[in-house]
């Protein structure tokens, strides 16, 4: 697996050292505005800098909710890898997995050198204490599932990490790289899916429609709702460079036509590009539907995380034998 | 015939159809097994295993495609039509595949019986006069060497790991032990893929061979190995029955094919 610090070689200590933030002489308020100064010129942010407690409590809780979407991810497409109808989709959607399991492990240790342990946060994700996104609280029903989450929903989430790619925290912004080049992958075989679908039976095209008449409000709601910019601390200390809104108008305008083109239709009558105001019109997402599905009331969201905890639990021997194993040697 | 200048329209009838079985065991060993270790993806004991464990399945499919289409070569069918396309009792993995996934312990046990005795085929197989299956094991070959030692470090792990994990690998290896020969089960026209040189040695050979080979691991851990060594024959303490060690089939496999086909099956004729 690559070291993301290889993918960008992070600043030598020596030269960190220099940032006025980290000088100790300052005192605690000086620092603090040296250090937002730093960030909103698009300054980087190491683990070993100093940084505000808000600041490692923002990225660190960013961090593990992203991590934990990524190994929740996992679950749904997981339900098909056995499924795969054919030589070449069941080695895609294996490795396609693989990289998720990859991105949730990559994601993990950048949030435990923020001082969370790993076992913790897997602890809690399983206890129900920490979340994870909207879009894995749903069940899959058919193949072409599997088409519209590495397609459409692959698509909303890079949308929103290619932005992370200017993430102020140094150790996210480089995995962000990483994890974008691979995303994007995944599209190319989603969209592969679908279209081999579209360019099919009957059935087959009835197929990818029902599943994205499924999946289009749980896509609407992803990026979360509109919200105040000048409220939003994640914006404010550049460990997100975009606002919901601005990251939802981005994946409809690269999305519906591609959609559209594809004959498929979309479960919104008020949807369409508004020429005046340069913006994508919609009926209002289901709000309330987000906010219980990721506080765990979403329709799989007990099953997936019971699924989970008994894994946990049937292996959990495994670990102890290689902690133990470790701790003699 | 020219030892590595065998081209597949060059052979006979009853060449081809020799070749065509051992095709089909090699392709559905790996087809299977890549099943039943892609089930550990998502769910393994530690993220890092998960990779690894995907990577496993995923090599292991991709061999077995390899074998697919050499076999489609022969026959003029379809790789995934061959994959996919048919009944339960019609492939040709070896018991020892046959089991259920099971627990890490069962998975680890498994993969090293299957991995060492795969190994010691392929071997062979590097010698095949049948050029194009020479040259696709010689690359296969050098994915194996990395699940060979991924095999031997869990091996080890679990058998020095003390408590659960030891009873846990021993009690995995008194149910795999006796489908473990199974790997080796003779081929009904094996006469004749070793007068052609397409088999470069007798399969019960090579299975002394990896017996052989895998005796001194298994002695210096203290597990379980059921066999007795006669003048360097290693002679098993359980009764053998190799009849049906390629065609018998049972609920677990039943189960697994329901699944590996259900959208195959979806539509007849249907592209995916």
């Amino acid at each position: 697996m690559t070291d993301p610090a290889a993918l960008e070689p992070i600043l030598p200590e020596s030269e960190r050292a220099t940032t006025t933030f980290n000088d100790p002489g300052l005192t605690h308020s000086e620092r603090y505005d040296a250090f937002v100064a730093h960030v909103h010129v698009g300054g980087k942010v190491e683990p070993r800098d100093w940084m505000p407690d808000e600041y490692r409590q923002g990225v660190l809780r960013f961090v593990e909710m992203h991590a934990n979407s990524e190994l929740m991810g996992v679950l749904p497409e997981r339900e098909w890898i056995l499924r795969a109808p054919t030589l070449k989709r069941k080695l895609a959607l294996t490795a396609k997995v693989q990289d998720e399991v990859g991105h949730a492990q990559l994601l993990y240790r950048v949030a435990e050198d923020l001082g969370k342990p790993r076992e913790q946060m897997l602890e809690d994700l399983l206890a129900g204490k920490t979340k994870f996104h909207n879009v894995f609280h749903y069940p899959t029903k058919t193949w072409a599932d599997v088409g519209i989450i590495a397609w459409l929903v692959d698509a909303a989430a890079i949308v929103a990490q290619q932005a992370l790619r200017d993430s102020s925290y140094g150790p996210y912004a480089r995995t962000m790289k990483k994890i974008c080049w691979e995303e994007s992958v995944h599209i190319m075989h989603g969209r592969d899916v679908v279209v081999t679908m579209m360019n099919g039976t009957q059935n087959q095209r009835d197929m990818v429609q029902e599943a994205l008449d499924r999946w289009w409000g749980p896509l609407m709601q992803m990026h979360g709702p509109r919200s105040d910019p000048a409220k939003d601390r994640d914006l404010f200390w550049r460990i997100k460079a975009k606002s919901s809104e601005e990251l939802r108008q981005e994946f409809l305008g690269i999305y519906v036509p591609r959609i559209w083109e594809l004959g498929l239709t979309l479960p919104d009558p008020e949807l369409h590009y508004d020429e005046a105001s340069g913006k994508w019109l919609y009926t209002e997402p289901d709000w309330s539907e987000l906010k219980a599905v990721v506080t765990g009331h979403g329709p799989k969201s007990q099953e997936r995380l019971e699924f989970r905890r008994l894994n946990y639990e049937e292996t959990r021997w495994v670990r102890e034998t290689v902690l133990a194993t470790r701790a003699a040697a | 015939m020219t030892v590595g200048t065998t081209p597949a329209a060059g052979l006979d009838a009853a060449a081809r159809e020799a070749l065509a079985e051992l095709l089909l065991t090699l392709a559905d060993d790996e087809f299977v097994l890549g099943f039943w270790d892609s089930e550990w993806t998502g769910i393994a004991p530690m993220l890092e295993e998960d990779v690894a464990f995907s990577s496993l399945a995923q090599d292991e499919i991709g061999h077995a495609r390899v074998y697919y289409e050499l076999l489609a070569e022969l026959t003029g069918d379809p790789a995934d039509g061959i994959a996919f396309g048919r009944e339960p009792e019609a492939y040709g993995h070896c018991r020892l595949l046959d089991h259920p996934r099971t627990d890490w312990a069962f998975s680890v046990a498994r993969r090293y019986l299957y991995d060492t005795a795969d190994a010691v085929r392929l071997e062979a197989l590097s010698r095949s006069s049948y050029r194009p299956l020479a040259d696709a094991v010689a690359k296969i070959r050098r994915e194996e060497t990395y699940h060979l030692m991924h095999g031997d470090v869990w091996l080890r792990r679990l058998a020095t790991g003390g408590g659960e994990a030891r009873t846990r690998l021993e009690e995995a290896l008194e149910v795999l032990w006796p489908d473990a020969l199974t790997v080796f089960t003779p081929l009904a026209r094996e006469d004749v893929l070793l007068s052609t040189g397409m088999l470069p040695e007798p399969i019960s050979v090579m299975q002394q061979r990896w017996l052989t080979r895998i005796a001194p691991t298994f002695a210096a851990l203290g597990l379980p190995f059921p066999f007795l060594a006669d003048d360097s024959i290693y002679r098993p303490t359980f009764p053998v029955d190799l009849g049906g060690g390629r065609t018998q089939h049972g609920d677990a496999f039943q189960w697994l094919w329901g699944e590996f086909t259900s959208v195959h099956r979806l539509e007849a004729g249907a592209v995916w």
